[in-house]
Parts: C-alpha cells; sequence; structure tokens
C-alpha cells in the first residue's frame, strides 16, 4: 500500500510562483512553512478544482523530490491546509509487515 | 431479404474524418501526472484500500508485468509485488476529462464522449472551413495540448479513420502514445496484423460464432459477404452491421436514451442483519432519486433485487400508475418490494433499478396538496445539499450507511460524472 500520512492541518504558504497552461496565468505555491520547517516545492504534480458545497476548492499536488503533498488553497475563506503527505516509502513492505504475509515470497515460489 | 446497397458494397474509399483518442490508463496515469513521485513505478488505482478489491486502473509499468484491469489486488500483487495501490479520487479525473473536452470541442462541434477516458471527434463538414491542415497535423497537436495543458507525464493515443469503429482500432495499435491513420490503401495490411479478438466487440464468444463459420483472422472476416454474416453468423441486422463497420461505413453514430436509473451494492458484511441491509438499500434508494432528478426523469416502473450468498438470485419489479422522483416515494415502493424477499440465507449484493422512465413532472403545480407539499420539500432539499454539500439534509432511515457505501468511478458513461464529483 501507498504510504500517505494525513495531516489536514493549516499552514503557511509563503512563496508563489506563476506559470501559463493553456490560456491563462496561474498561481503555485512554491514555499510551504510547516512545523516549524519550510518546504521548497520543487515540481508541480496537477492543479484541480473542487467544491465543498458552495466554496470553491483548489486541489495542489505538489513534491519536492522527497514526498508528495497534497494541498488545498480555500478560495473563500484564502486559507492553505495541508491534506497529506505521501512519502518514498511505497510499495508492498509496510502492507505486508501489517498482515504478516510476504508477496515478494510468493512470487519467488511461483518463479521457481 | 437482405439489403442490395448493403451487399454490394465496397471498401469506403473517403478521407477518413473521424478522430478517436483514448487517453492511457487514464487513472494511473493521471495519478502519476499529479504525484512525481509514481511516475515510472507500477501503481494499481483501487475503489477501496482492500486485498481483495478489482484493480479498475493500471499504469503502464504494471500492465507490463502483467496486470490487468478488472484483476483483484491480490492477484495483481502476486504477478507484480512492487505494485503500489491508489485509491481513486474522481475530482482529479474530472478535471483532466474537462480539459480533453475542451481540447476536442476546439476542433469541432460534433465532438462525443465515449467514456471517461475516450471520445471522438467528427470532422465532416468542418474540414474545409475550419480545420485547413491535415487530420495528422491535428492529432500531433492535441497531444501536444494535452501535456501543456495538463501535464507533461500525460500521453494519448489518436487513431483517425473513415468511421468509429476504424478510428477506435487506429488509436489502438501503437500504446501508449500512438498516431495512427487506417483507410482504404491500409486497410488489409492492418487487418492481417490482427487476431479477431483485436477487434472492438469481439470476444470469446463472437470468436467462437466467426470460427464456426470458418472465419478464422480479420481479413476473411472482411471478406465475407454481408448475407453469410447476416444469415449463418450472427442471424441478426448485426451481421449486416459488422460487414459496414469493417469496410469503413459509419454504422456506430446512435444516441441511447436513458432506460434505466439505478444502483447497486456488495455488502461489506458477510452476515448481515436484516437492518443494516435495509439502510443500504435505503441509501441506494436516495442516490438513485437523486440522479433521477439531475437527468430531469421520473420513473414509473421499480426493480429491486437480492443476490445472496449461495449465488441465487430474487427479483421484484412493478409498475405503477404514477410517476415517483422524490427520495420518499424511491424508498417508499422500494421497500414495498425489498420486505418479500425470502428471509432463509443472508445477501451479498442487493440493487435498485427505476424504468418507464418519462421527463419529470417537478414544475407542474398538483390539484392536491399532499403531492405538492412532498414536491416543495424535495426541491428545498436539494437547493440546501447544493449550496452547503451532498447530504447536508438527509433521509435517517439510511444514516447508517452514509459512511460506507460511496460513490466509485464508473467504468463506462460519464453521465453521473458532474454528480460524483459533487459528492466525492
Amino acid at each position: 500500500m501507498e504510504n500517505v500520512n494525513i495531516i489536514n492541518k493549516e499552514v503557511n504558504v509563503v512563496a508563489f510562483y506563476f506559470h501559463s497552461k493553456g490560456m491563462r496565468l496561474r498561481c503555485y505555491p512554491k514555499i510551504m512553512e510547516w512545523n516549524g520547517k519550510r518546504i521548497t516545492f520543487t515540481e508541480t504534480g496537477l492543479r484541480h478544482p473542487t467544491k465543498k458545497g458552495m466554496r470553491s476548492i483548489h486541489v495542489f499536488d505538489m513534491t519536492d523530490g522527497n514526498a508528495d503533498y497534497r494541498l488545498e488553497f480555500d478560495a473563500h475563506q484564502l486559507t492553505w491546509t495541508l491534506i497529506s503527505i505521501s512519502d518514498m516509502h511505497y510499495g508492498p513492505e509496510s502492507y505486508d509487515e501489517k498482515v504478516g504475509f510476504s508477496h515478494r515470497n510468493l512470487h519467488s515460489q511461483f518463479a521457481k | 431479404m437482405p439489403r442490395l446497397e448493403t451487399v454490394q458494397l465496397p471498401v469506403n474509399d473517403a478521407e477518413p474524418q473521424v478522430m478517436h483518442i483514448d487517453l492511457n490508463s487514464c487513472f494511473a496515469t493521471v495519478e502519476q501526472q499529479a504525484r512525481p513521485l509514481l511516475r515510472g513505478r507500477p501503481i494499481g488505482v483501487t475503489n477501496r484500500k482492500t486485498e481483495y478489491t478489482c484493480v479498475v486502473a493500471a499504469s503502464i509499468e504494471a500492465k507490463a508485468q502483467g496486470v490487468k484491469v478488472g484483476m483483484s489486488l491480490h492477484d495483481a500483487r502476486i504477478l507484480c509485488p512492487d505494485i503500489i495501490c491508489v485509491e481513486t479520487d474522481p475530482p482529479k479525473y474530472h478535471h483532466v476529462y474537462q480539459i480533453l473536452v475542451n481540447i476536442m470541442k476546439s476542433y469541432s462541434p460534433n465532438v462525443i464522449m465515449k467514456s471517461i477516458d475516450e471520445g471522438v471527434i467528427d470532422f465532416k463538414g468542418t474540414t474545409k472551413v475550419i480545420n485547413t491542415r491535415s487530420l495528422e497535423a491535428i492529432g500531433y497537436e492535441i497531444k501536444q495540448r494535452l501535456k501543456d495543458e495538463v501535464g507533461t507525464w500525460m500521453r494519448c493515443n489518436v487513431g483517425i479513420a473513415p468511421n468509429r469503429f476504424l478510428a477506435k482500432q487506429a488509436a489502438g495499435l501503437h500504446k501508449p502514445d500512438g498516431l495512427d491513420i487506417i483507410d482504404h490503401h491500409n486497410l488489409r495490411k492492418i487487418l492481417k496484423t490482427l487476431k479477431l479478438t483485436d477487434l472492438t466487440g469481439i470476444a470469446e464468444r463472437n470468436e467462437a460464432r466467426l470460427n464456426s463459420a470458418g472465419i478464422l483472422s480479420p481479413l476473411q472476416f472482411l471478406d465475407t459477404p454481408a448475407e453469410v454474416l447476416r444469415r449463418r453468423v450472427f442471424r441478426s441486422v448485426c451481421g449486416e452491421d459488422w460487414y459496414k463497420r469493417l469496410r469503413g461505413w459509419e454504422v456506430d453514430d446512435h444516441e441511447w436514451d436513458t432506460k434505466t436509473v439505478g444502483r447497486q451494492y456488495v455488502l461489506d458484511e458477510m452476515r448481515p442483519t436484516p437492518e443494516s441491509v435495509f439502510a443500504r438499500l435505503m441509501y441506494l434508494c436516495e442516490t438513485t432519486a437523486i440522479k433521477m432528478r439531475y437527468k430531469g426523469l421520473a420513473a414509473r416502473g421499480m426493480y429491486v433485487y437480492v443476490r445472496y450468498a449461495s449465488g441465487d438470485y430474487w427479483y421484484e419489479r412493478r409498475m405503477f400508475k404514477t410517476t415517483f422522483f422524490t427520495n420518499v416515494e424511491v424508498m417508499r415502493r422500494a421497500a414495498l418490494l425489498f420486505n418479500r424477499r425470502p428471509l432463509d440465507e443472508y445477501p451479498r449484493e442487493i440493487g435498485v433499478s427505476c424504468y418507464a422512465l418519462e421527463p419529470s413532472t417537478i414544475n407542474q403545480v398538483s390539484l392536491l396538496d399532499e403531492i405538492n407539499r412532498d414536491i416543495w420539500l424535495t426541491e428545498a432539499v436539494d437547493r440546501i445539499n447544493s449550496e452547503f454539500g451532498e447530504f447536508t439534509i438527509t433521509m435517517a432511515s439510511s444514516l447508517e450507511a452514509k459512511g460506507i457505501v460511496k460513490q466509485k468511478i464508473p467504468f463506462g458513461s460519464t453521465r453521473y460524472f458532474e454528480l460524483l464529483c459533487n459528492r466525492a
């Protein structure tokens, strides 16, 4: 399973950059302050709008090269929320530890 | 009697004017686009995070290791131990879908979305007036625009042909980033490289039908007369349709009306109590009513089914004298039928479906005050829910199921995609 840590805390985004995707100039977060750390984003994955009732929410999937961050910007309240962090430890290991079963072993048995 | 024009039809030698665009492993590619650390890794997109859930989309890397769409995650892990399971995120896919639709509509008003990740642009009538370039150049431009407007990881297949069927075949020739054209010059050459089951719409059973008539390859299929296909192979008008389809004549440009609206649910408990089953059924009724109102429809018929753990199937259906579209009415009528089910076994799957659909009379004031009050209440609740989010006001009888039953990504139609995204 993927290793996703749900944070759901308000954060400060202290620097932005602008990029033209298609016809419009859009604003993206560049540096985020969270938990006493400064995280500089190196790449934007995807920005997509969504709604909570009538409130417009912009969801940003960002990465700093070590982990993927999911940020939400509430266009009504003008706040940034860090929703989750998915780190590099992808793969079935963490899941296997939980269930006490390794598909790697099973795969190697089939290979034999 | 076979129609004469069908029997005599040659291969369509018109200029290819239909473009089929197909995003590869759409959900998985969008997830890889959104999360750069997933790029180049085998991922499987699932509707739930459980071991035996179904993989609804697999990335190109996972497919290369044998993972197929529809496989259980458990089986996928055996084939590909490093597969990463990611849960579906409908608003993300909806955003990409909207961008794709906008790109396609900028070339022709005649755009038909076949599903969430594929659509057809019909250029007939627009070529000389608007698009002065070749369709091949437009195909490459669409690929580039998708990268510019969504992200650099996005890729799509483009197929160009005289009809929709051949355009879809062309789009599947060089995955994941191909652009192919099928016309009367290369039709036979391309069909020679394919198997019967490579053709869209020909699976094992149709293949067996064709084989029984001595047709073993797509080329033989192409050379078979329409009468043989109609009378011996398919034994229906489908034979003529296949004859035309393979020759590049358009037969798939039908628009089908909505015939039924419904929902099904595989129960999350092995031994559910009757109360919990009823709560889930009520939730399905509520969402079915919301879907009906979203489409502006009302139903007269109600169908309820239960599939039991032993594999037995029970259903009850009834036509009512009056139409219905409110939550309460759908629930009341479904409960009426559902309470007649046998109680000998534990149910595994339940479903509710409304049929005999007609345009809703929600705007028509009734002579009966009770009916008016019901309609006005439904309208008020719908307005509040659209303002503050789905299920802000909801039925108490389905409350238990709210956090458990989730609307998931559909495989095919995009009819309720907006509604699904609002709920997500």
